[in-house]
Parts: structure tokens; C-alpha cells; sequence
């Protein structure tokens, strides 16, 4: 796919989804909270001003599957997981950057562009099967490396927050 | 300027094996440079096989997970369930560090990282304390109860991971600082290469380039001294074609400097042998003529050659007779054959399918008469054969001319060398055969220029056979010079005309007067042009003999000025001159002259002149004779009657007839003195007894006994022609006195 037909084809997904659907607030969340996400302005807000997620709500959420390696798995590796824009979207999240803050506290600050403009995805599973966090989960933030290959490196290593619990917005 | 040019030379050959020798290092550098980006491609593929999980930041991760799983263990175990510590929280930090652990042993780290014996082992004894503390947790985590104990035992054994993770990282960083400094010192090995191995690049182009330079410069220089050595070569060139020039003019003029007395000697030993003279004195005079025609032919040859050798070789195309040009050319030869005791033998094809060409005779003869006279001349008692074929192929005819001898031959070697100027075979030659060596070189060059070729094919001691071949065309008859009539007309006796000879050289007048008187002509002379005027504004003449070159007034304004005059039209003027040039013939044409005459001035010359004249001033006798050529038996009677007629008229009837008996009486005398020289060697006397008797019959109009005596005097003279030449003079005798 080259860029332009990919961009067009974000730019049609982003477009389908703000038509598709309107601000309205999220359910509340029925299981175990895994994912908080955080903003100044947050449209569909569920929990106070933070728009919290359980696992099914993720996986109700437009996704994608992608077998790739990364440098942290042995050999190739299926994830599968909600678009991190549909997850977004579907917070009503709209900003300039995302500070993706994983368990450990551990954080990485990436710009907006990489949830629109990239097909990255909160993996939920990993060879189909659900990540505990001894194995990098509940959500692991995965890059397309398998759609682009120019991703491969440290840049976007240091992106690849696993253990995620929190994801703030910010302008 | 050749030293210069060397130089030159020498530079430019050392220059472009300097730029050989450059270019092939380039080339060599080149090549170690090629390697040298094969090699830095390879090494930052390695670095991209490196993108992968930095060691060091998971082994720090690690460590920290450690130390945090640690205190919080520790905390809880201090303050117990007090501690506000959740004990998922507990559980959460220890799948933290369980995935911490999963990273060190399952990550992409560095290759020689995961290699490295010491680090395998330091995880593998991590790993142990790791998974060894994953029962409590897990127990923990379903909610079970954990005794303290066992809690304490984790709090022991994770406080021996610490020490080991705190080791690991100091380690791996260690490592890591080893492993780049190593790595830079290596990138900057190649570095240091890669910029020796481009600052010998620059170098090598930079002694290329000056190289070209220099060598580009050498060639300019040897251009412009190439230049200057064609400029000095043309100007050397033009100087020696302006002396060559010189030489050829010095000898033209040094050639007629040498015919006008060569001229007078001749002409007087001529007049001189015609008179009666004592037997030793006119073997002398014969010498004379025989040594000065000698020397004549050897000077036209000079001259011939200088001629040619400037340049110009006039080719005058006329009809040509073939086989009366071949007879006539092998008569002028028959005296010197017989000298040699050669047999002359003329070999002509019975039809020729051209009998009249297209073509020069005077060269034509020219070049047959050469090839004759050398055969005969280098023959001794053998034959001399002019063989003349026509050779008939689908394009333009061709006219091939063979003279072919039983001489002395010329071996292969030499054949080259004979058709150069001034080259005899070997000098012996020339000592011993005499000759200018100019002959052949003469015909090479008249042939080419009719577009023929010469060759010749020899055998040494066997004989050779010279041969020219050149392109003709067929002429209309009625063109055809008829060169036979040459020797009947020599026989016509002459109407006596009023001459005037303008002539400034006292031997030479007193010749051609002689001559002219002997002609039975009216001779005046002049001393130069003015004289010539006068006389002839005094007299009335019917031919005027004006040589060219005079003091006080020359010949061609002499002829001008007498054009000029009342009378001046009508008179025949013809130029007797050495010199016969194309531009002579022009001025004299211009002056308005009516004919032209090379000098040395001979009996047949001034008789064909005369005859000339004598049909212009009466035209009908002279169209009588050409209209009907007599036979040679009637034509010697009518030669007899027309001379007997005027001898008579001139001496009347008597003195006729004692001309007639003291011929008789002298004819006598000389079959006489021809017996007893019977030895058939006395060559000499024999053809002076000969020449003698033939000039007296040819004085009294004896046409055949004179034709017989002259035939006589080529070949060995033997008794049978003795006796027929006896028989003869008995005969006439007879018949006259009848």
C-alpha cells in the first residue's frame, strides 16, 4: 500500500467513525478496568473526566491483527488488538500528544499522528491468546512493523509501551 | 630542429608512460575503495541487524523491578497488612519482574551479548531466584494465605537478586562501553583507511592531471615545432626546386651554348666530305662529323632531360603512319647497326587493323630510336629486332613496340635501377659504352606521359628485350604524315630560288651558304636583322633564312619589320634556331614567320625548305610530283633526267658530259681501291670509299647508284656487292652512253 492510498484510506476511517458515531457517552465499564484514559476534554468521558475501559469493551472496538516480530518476542508473533484510534475515538479523546504510562510506571510520550496517521493497535492478544503481565499485557501498544518496515528501530522501541494502564491526552 | 623534435618526442612517450602507469593505480585504488564500501555496507548492515532491544536498559529495567518488588516485599513484611499494600499490588510487581525476566531471556539483545558465556550465566543464576519465588505469588494471587515464613524466605532470596542484578548491570554496562569503544576504534580503523586510500585517489588524479598537463603542453610544442620544421622543409624544398630549376636552365643554355659551335664543326665536316679530298684527310673529316653527331645526340639528350624533368613533356598528336614510321626509324639506325656488325631486322604483322594512329611521331621515334640504339650499342655481331604488334583487346587499341637484342643482357638486380636518371647498370658500362644514362629515364617519362608503359625483360649474356606499349586511336589516312616521302624527295632536285640568309656567325653562314649553293641556290647573306633589311628592301628574294638571335637586331624583330614593309608579305621567312621551345614557336608564329627550323642545320632541312618554298612560289610543279609518286626504277630516271636537265642548263651539254666521265673515271678509282682494301675489318675506309662514291652519284643525279652505295655502306661490304655495285656502274654507263 502506498502512503497516499494509506492516508486516504485513514482519512476515510477517521471520517466513518465520526459520522458513525456521534458524541455519546461510553457505557460504564461491567468488568475489571484495564485501560484509563485521561484528557482535558473528553467527549464520551464514563468515569468523572476519564473515560475508562474493561476488555470486552475493547474488543468491541474496530481492530487489527498483524503477525510480526518484534524485538522482545522470539520469532513471529500474531497480535491482535483494537486500533489505538478507535480506542481514542471512542474516549472522544482529540489532542497533539499521547503519554502512554504503563504499569511500572514506566512512560513514553508519542505524538497524535502515530494513532491516525499509523495503524497502531493496543494488542489484547498475542497468538490469539490473552496477555497476562507476566507476558507484557493486559494491552501491549504495537506498531505496524509488519506494514512498514521502516518503523523497525529504536524510535519506535521506546514507543512500544507494554503494560499499559493509563493513556493521557494532552494538546 | 630534428634534436627538437625528438625531444619532443622522447617527452611525450615518457608522459604517457607516467599516465599508464597513474591510471593503472588509480584503477587499483579504485578498486580498494570498492572493497572498502563493500565492507562499510556490510558493517551497517550489522548495526541494522543490530536494531534490536538495548541490553543495558533491560537489565536496568530489571534491576529496578527487583529492587521495587524488594522494598514493597519488605514493607509488607514490616507493617503487615497495615502497610495499606493491596496484595495484588504485590502480586502485579512480581508479574512485572516475571515479565522483566522474560525480556532478558527472550529478547533480541546484541549478538555477542546473548553469546557471552559469563552474562548467560548470571541470568541463568537471576533466573533461578525468579522463578523459584513464583509459588508464593501465584498462591497470593489466587488468594490463598502465604505463611510469613515462606515470605520472609522470598524477602531473603530476592535481597541475593539484588546484589546479582546490581552485578549484571554493572556488567553488561561494562560491556556495553567495551563493546562501542571497540566498535569506533574499528569504524575508525576503516576510516582512517578509507580516507589514506581517497587521499591517494586525490593524489593519483591530482599527478594525472598534471601529467595531462605537462603532456598537453609537449604536444603543443611539438605541434608548433612540426610547423615550423614543415615551414623550414617547404622553404628548403623551394630552395632546392629554385636551384634544381637553375641547374635545368644553366644546362639548356649551356646545351645551346654547346650545339651552335657543335653546329658549324658539323656542318663544315659535312661540306668538307662532300668535296674531294685526299683518302687519310676525309677519314678525319668522318671522325669528325662521327664524333660531333655523337656529341650532338648526347647534348639533345641533356636537354631532352631537362626539359622533361621541368616538367614539360610535349605531347603534339598527329596521324601517324605506323609501318613507314618503323621503316624510316630503323634506316637512321642501319649505319650505326653495321658498325657494330649487327643484323637490324623489322618485324611487322602484314595488316595492321590501325595503319594510321593517333599519336606523336616525334616522340614515338624518339623513344624507338633509343631503345634501337642502345640494343645496337650493346650488341656485338648479333640482331637487333623491331618487332611492332598491335594489341586489339575489347577496349582502346594499343600499340606495343618491341625491341628486342642478342646483347650483352642485364641481370635482375639491375633491371630496377635502369629507368633512374643518370643510372647505368655498373660504371664499367659507361667507360666502356659511353652514353649520358639519361636514355631510358627520357622514355620512361615521354611514355607515361602518352599513358603508356615501358618494361623490359632481360637475361644476362642472352639479351634483353625492351618494350613500351601505348594506348592509341585510329587516324583518317588522309591525315597521315607520309614519312616515306622524306627520302624521295631528298632526290628531287630543286628549283633554284633567291635566298636570303640572315645569319651572324661567320661558320655558320659560310655553311648554310654552302650548303644552299650546293642546292643549287641563290644565296645572299645578311649579318643581322638591319642588314637583312635593307637587302631586302634592294632585292627581291623568295625565302628569307632568319636566325633568331643577333646583335644589333634580332631575328623576330628583323621578321616584324619586314612584315611591315610594302613588299614584306609574300616572302617566306623561316626561323633557324637552337632554340625549340614552345614560346620560340609562339613569338616567331606572332612575328609572322612562316615556318621554323631547329638547328643544326642539315642538307634534308634546308632541301625539305627549299621544296616547301618552291610549292608556294610554283605550286604546280611541286603538286605534279606529289600527285603521282613515281616508281623507284622511273623515279631515279626522272631524278636523273630533272638533274641533267639543270647541269646541263647550268654547265651546258659538254661540261655534262665530262662530269659524267670524271664520275666515271673517279668510280673507277674507288671499286678499285674498294678491291684492295679486301679485309672486310677496314670498316673505315670502306665506308668512306662508299660515302664518296654516293656523294658524287647523288651530284650528277646517279639516284641509284648513290642509293646502292649508301645501302652498301651498312652490313659487311662483300665481294658479291662488289661486283654487284661494279655491274651497276657498268651498266648506267652503258645505258647513258646509248
Amino acid at each position: 500500500m502506498n502512503a497516499l492510498s494509506k492516508l486516504t484510506a485513514t482519512i476515510l476511517a477517521v471520517a466513518s467513525f465520526t459520522i458513525a458515531s456521534p458524541a455519546r457517552a461510553l457505557d460504564k465499564p461491567t468488568g475489571d478496568v484495564i485501560l484509563t484514559v485521561r484528557g482535558p476534554d473528553l467527549k464520551n468521558a464514563n468515569a468523572g473526566d476519564t473515560a475508562q475501559f474493561d476488555r470486552d469493551m475493547l474488543q468491541a472496538l474496530e481492530k487489527r491483527t498483524g503477525a510480526m516480530e518484534t524485538p522482545w518476542t522470539s520469532g513471529k508473533v500474531e497480535f491482535s488488538g483494537p486500533l489505538l484510534r478507535a480506542v481514542l475515538s471512542a474516549a472522544g479523546a482529540h489532542g497533539q500528544k499521547l503519554k502512554i504510562i504503563a504499569l511500572n510506571d514506566y512512560s513514553a510520550e508519542i505524538p497524535y499522528e502515530d494513532a491516525t496517521k499509523l495503524d497502531t493497535m493496543l494488542a489484547l492478544t498475542m497468538n490469539g491468546k490473552d496477555m497476562s503481565v507476566r507476558d507484557k499485557g493486559p494491552l501491549f501498544l504495537v506498531y505496524p512493523f509488519d506494514l512498514d518496515p521502516s518503523l523497525f528501530n529504536e524510535k519506535y522501541f521506546a514507543r512500544s509501551v507494554w503494560q499499559i494502564k493509563e493513556i493521557e491526552v494532552s494538546e | 630542429m630534428i634534436k627538437q623534435a625528438r625531444h619532443n618526442g622522447d617527452v611525450i612517450r615518457r608522459a604517457s608512460k607516467t599516465t599508464v602507469v597513474l591510471q593503472v593505480f588509480s584503477v587499483a585504488l579504485l578498486l580498494g575503495l570498492a572493497f572498502m564500501a563493500v565492507d562499510i555496507v556490510k558493517r551497517y548492515s550489522t548495526l541494522q541487524d543490530g536494531i534490536r532491544e538495548n541490553a543495558l536498559w533491560s537489565v536496568y529495567q530489571f534491576d529496578r523491578e527487583a529492587r521495587r518488588l524488594h522494598e514493597l516485599v519488605h514493607l509488607y513484611l514490616a507493617q503487615g497488612p497495615q502497610s495499606g499494600i493491596a496484595v495484588k499490588t504485590l502480586t502485579t510487581r512480581y508479574d512485572i519482574l516475571y515479565s522483566r525476566m522474560n525480556i532478558l531471556e527472550q529478547a533480541n539483545f546484541e549478538r555477542q551479548f546473548v553469546l557471552n558465556p559469563e552474562i548467560g550465566q548470571r541470568i541463568a543464576a537471576i533466573q533461578d531466584t525468579v522463578y523459584g519465588i513464583v509459588a508464593p505469588f501465584d498462591a497470593l494471587a489466587a488468594g490463598k494465605d502465604v505463611a510469613k515464613e515462606q515470605l520472609l524466605e522470598v524477602d531473603g532470596k530476592l535481597e541475593t537478586l539484588l546484589g546479582a542484578t546490581e552485578d549484571l548491570v554493572i556488567f553488561t554496562n561494562n560491556w556495553v562501553s567495551t563493546n562501542r569503544a571497540e566498535k569506533r576504534s574499528g569504524l575508525m580503523t576503516l576510516q582512517v583507511q578509507t580516507v589514506v586510500l581517497v587521499g591517494l585517489l586525490v593524489a593519483c588524479v591530482f599527478f594525472l592531471i598534471f601529467n595531462l598537463r605537462r603532456q598537453l603542453r609537449s604536444v603543443r610544442r611539438a605541434g608548433l615545432d612540426l610547423e615550423a620544421m614543415a615551414t623550414e622543409l617547404n622553404e628548403s624544398y623551394l630552395a632546392a626546386e629554385a636551384g634544381n630549376r637553375a641547374k635545368s636552365q644553366f644546362m639548356a643554355t649551356m646545351g645551346h651554348e654547346v650545339r651552335t659551335p657543335l653546329n658549324a664543326i658539323l656542318g663544315t665536316a659535312e661540306l668538307l666530305e662532300l668535296q674531294t679530298l685526299p683518302q687519310g684527310m676525309l677519314a678525319g673529316v668522318q671522325t669528325i662529323r662521327r664524333s660531333g653527331n655523337a656529341l650532338l645526340e648526347l647534348i639533345n639528350e641533356i636537354l631532352d632531360y631537362a626539359k622533361i624533368e621541368h616538367g614539360n613533356v610535349d605531347v603534339e598528336m598527329r596521324p601517324v603512319g605506323v609501318r613507314a614510321l618503323a621503316e624510316s626509324t630503323i634506316e637512321m639506325v642501319r649505319d650505326r647497326a653495321s658498325e657494330n656488325g649487327n643484323l637490324l631486322e623489322l618485324a611487322l604483322p602484314d595488316n595492321f587493323t590501325m595503319p594510321v594512329i593517333l599519336s606523336d611521331p616525334t616522340r614515338l621515334r624518339q623513344i624507338t630510336l633509343n631503345l634501337l640504339s642502345n640494343a645496337i650499342k650493346f650488341t656485338k655481331d648479333g640482331v637487333v629486332t623491331l618487332r611492332i604488334a598491335e594489341l586489339v583487346t575489347s577496349g582502346p587499341g594499343c600499340l606495343r613496340v618491341e625491341v628486342s637484342d642478342t646483347g650483352i643482357g642485364i641481370d635482375n638486380a639491375s633491371i630496377d635501377k635502369l629507368f633512374q636518371p643518370f643510372s647505368q647498370v655498373d660504371s664499367s658500362i659507361s667507360r666502356k659504352y659511353g652514353g649520358t644514362g639519361l636514355g631510358l629515364t627520357i622514355c620512361k617519362q615521354i611514355v607515361e606521359a602518352m599513358d603508356g608503359r615501358i618494361g623490359v625483360e632481360s637475361v644476362r649474356g642472352k639479351g634483353s628485350t625492351f618494350w613500351f606499349e601505348i594506348p592509341v586511336k585510329p587516324a583518317r589516312i588522309e591525315e597521315s604524315e607520309d614519312h616515306g616521302m622524306h627520302d624521295a624527295q631528298a632526290a628531287v632536285a630543286l628549283k633554284t630560288l633567291h635566298i636570303l640568309l640572315v645569319e651572324d656567325n661567320a661558320v655558320n653562314q659560310q655553311v648554310a651558304a654552302g650548303f644552299l649553293r650546293h642546292l643549287g641556290q641563290n644565296v645572299k647573306i645578311a649579318n643581322d636583322g638591319f642588314e637583312a633589311i635593307s637587302a631586302f628592301e634592294n632585292d627581291k628574294f623568295d625565302l628569307i633564312l632568319m636566325d633568331m638571335q643577333m646583335p644589333n637586331l634580332d631575328g623576330i624583330e628583323a621578321t616584324r619589320r619586314i612584315r611591315a614593309l610594302p613588299d614584306g608579305q609574300a616572302v617566306s621567312i623561316i626561323a633557324m634556331t637552337a632554340n625549340a621551345s614552345e614560346d620560340d614557336r609562339r613569338l616567331c608564329h606572332e612575328a609572322g614567320m612562316t615556318g621554323f627550323e631547329t638547328k643544326p642545320v642539315t642538307m634534308p632541312k634546308l632541301r625539305d625548305i627549299i621544296a616547301r618554298t618552291e610549292q608556294i612560289v610554283d605550286p604546280g610543279q611541286m603538286a605534279s610530283v606529289k600527285a603521282a609518286p613515281p616508281e623507284r626504277d622511273s623515279e631515279f630516271d626522272t631524278l636523273y633526267e630533272q638533274r641533267r636537265a639543270e647541269l646541263i642548263e647550268a654547265l651546258g651539254e659538254e661540261g655534262f658530259n665530262e662530269l659524267l666521265d670524271s664520275f666515271f673515271e673517279d668510280a673507277r678509282e674507288i671499286i678499285l681501291k674498294l678491291r684492295s682494301t679486301a679485309s672486310p675489318k677496314d670498316q673505315q675506309t670502306i665506308d668512306h670509299l662508299l660515302h664518296a662514291m654516293k656523294g658524287a652519284a647523288a651530284s650528277v643525279g646517279l639516284g641509284e647508284i648513290a642509293a646502292t652505295a649508301q645501302a652498301f655502306r651498312s652490313g659487311d661490304f662483300s665481294p658479291g656487292r662488289l661486283e654487284e655495285l661494279e655491274h651497276l656502274l657498268d651498266a648506267q654507263k652503258h645505258r647513258l652512253a646509248a
